[in-house]
């Protein structure tokens, strides 16, 4: 089964589509071809959060709520230096490593 | 010269989306993306583009004959159609928006150099405001490039400037330091709730006055969702349309509209979100480009205001607005535009508004409804250069000759882009 990951802003147009190519770009370079990369709105987030092959969430907004997948602060691929986008990048591919 | 003219007249016979594939075809390639991202995202942009006005086109055939329906028998008049985001469709197709582009990196550039200001514009999406007033004084102008860019440089610059001043509540609020977002309507919000905030904690009663977001989105979230909030107002505007004692084909009149506004409601944002899919990744590169160059300056580098929507009073207040401002814009006289489509900007301005109200939704309701009111006016008194600028792209060439008026909030109501097309007719431009 493909592994799901969510990237999700406020209207799925813009933030979600620059974490979304930073992730696909390295899910890539990992040779990785199980994983799916999926933007969506924030607010559409319950009708993911029962699906089986979700392994993560990608946030371009604060969250205020706690998930049973881990979340992740999307906030470098925005305004973050190469290392800083390095390193969450680096986090990202471990938890899917785990997952 | 005479070469060049040829060239420009050729390409703009093109149509927008072929011409928005061309534009960022070459500026992948300047930009130096490589061939594939840079064909990628422009034919992806192109595609996008001519997605949006379809579902525009739907939205206007089944809307226009319900408006002039609704006029006649109720003698209201609110004869304009709302297509609110379809002004990317203007922002990203109109034939300056490389010339814009490249205007205001560089302008932004110098600015930062003469520390101006502090805002670094690495959200190149969110130049579309600016891109989209341009087009509207390009239609102004009839047809000028030059001063449309003037016009969206102008915007531009100015949210550069109200980003400075709004960045550090923002960061606060949201915890997330070294960010500014100077898109449009949304930072222009916060500047409008600083003093009416003010005003309301010193009335008593009031100041203490709030409503718990949660207990708002469990009860009403299902209005919330665009699809059901556009199919609940297709429904009530076909009733004052077509009446209920019409028998079944009234009704299925009625469902039918709900359900075109709905489609509307739900897809035209995924549609925004496809020329977003294309123009990005080609602009990616320029973005790391500049925020190398200014890593060692204090900073507030732009993001789009959809970072600004965690909050829970956000979407609390927005469900609470969205009945309220349909209200209030059908009972104001001289308002010519029911929102619907338009509603979709409220979230982004509700996300402008509660770090100010400190996440009261009382108080963000209250500050909302008197900042939509400007927009409801102004979407009027700008439809015609609007609908000038669709028309000289070739969209809707038909329904246009034949009296439809297209109007938004976002940018057609925009309280600083209606500013800077006043300035320019006071200069004598007006659309024929």
């Amino acid at each position: 089964m493909s592994k799901l990951i969510v990237v999700a802003c406020g209207a799925g147009i813009n933030t979600s589509t620059i974490a979304e190519d930073s992730i696909r770009e390295r899910v890539a370079k990992e040779g990785m071809t199980d994983v799916l990369v999926k933007r969506i709105l924030m607010a559409d987030i319950e009708g993911y959060l029962g699906r089986t092959d979700l392994i993560m969430i990608v946030s371009m907004m604060k969250v205020f709520r706690t998930f049973h997948v881990p979340v992740f602060q999307g906030m470098p691929f925005l305004i973050g230096s190469q290392q800083e986008r390095d390193a969450l990048l680096d986090k990202i591919v471990d938890a899917i490593k785990k997952a | 010269m005479g070469i060049l003219s040829t060239a420009v007249g050729w390409l703009l016979s093109l149509g927008s989306s072929l011409i928005v594939m061309i534009v960022l075809i070459i500026l992948g390639l300047v930009f130096r993306v490589g061939w594939q991202k840079a064909v990628r995202g422009g034919i992806t942009t192109g595609v996008g583009l001519a997605g949006l006005f379809l579902v525009v086109n739907v939205i206007v055939s089944a809307l226009q004959p319900a408006v002039a329906e609704m006029a006649t028998r109720f003698g209201v008049s609110k004869s304009l159609v709302d297509v609110n985001w379809a002004d990317a469709g203007i922002a990203w197709g109109w034939p300056g928006v490389a010339g814009l582009i490249v205007s205001i990196l560089v302008v932004n550039i110098l600015m930062l150099v003469l520390k101006m200001t502090k805002t670094l514009w690495t959200d190149v999406w969110s130049y579309w405001h600016g891109s989209a007033l341009a087009g509207f004084v390009w239609a102004l102008t009839g047809g000028n490039v030059l001063l449309g860019i003037l016009a969206g440089v102008l915007y531009l610059v100015a949210g550069s400037l109200m980003s400075d001043m709004t960045a550090k509540k923002y960061q606060e609020f949201n915890d997330m330091p070294g960010i500014g977002v100077p898109c449009g309507t949304t930072v222009q919000a916060s500047l409008f709730a600083m003093p009416v905030v003010w005003v309301l904690d010193r009335i008593p009663g009031l100041k203490d006055w709030d409503a718990s977001p949660e207990g708002i989105k469990k009860r009403f979230g299902l209005v919330g969702e665009p699809g059901v909030m556009g199919f609940l107002l297709g429904v009530i505007i076909g009733i004052f349309a077509y009446g209920v004692g019409t028998g079944d084909f009234g009704i299925a009149k009625i469902l039918g509209l709900g359900m075109n506004v709905a489609v509307m409601m739900m897809i035209l944002p995924r549609m925004v979100s496809i020329i977003a899919e294309g123009i990005i990744p080609i602009t990616m590169s320029i973005v790391q480009y500049m925020r190398e160059r200014f890593k060692d300056r204090e900073i507030y580098v732009a993001v789009d205001c959809a970072v600004l929507l965690g909050h829970p009073a956000v979407m609390a207040s927005t469900i609470i607005l969205f009945p309220l401002l349909v209200l209030v814009a059908a009972v104001l006289p001289g308002v010519q535009m029911l929102p619907i489509a338009s509603l979709a900007v409220v979230p982004f301005w509700a996300g402008a508004v509660v770090p100010y109200t400190k996440g009261n939704v009382v108080k963000t309701v209250i500050v909302l409804l008197l900042y939509a009111i400007p927009f409801m006016y102004l979407s009027t008194w700008s439809a015609t250069s609007h609908t000038a600028a669709f028309q000289m792209m070739g969209q809707y060439a038909d329904q246009i000759g034949q009296g439809l008026k297209l109007a938004s909030w976002d940018m057609g109501g925009d309280i600083l882009g209606n500013i800077i097309q006043g300035i320019f007719m006071l200069f004598g431009f007006r659309t024929a």
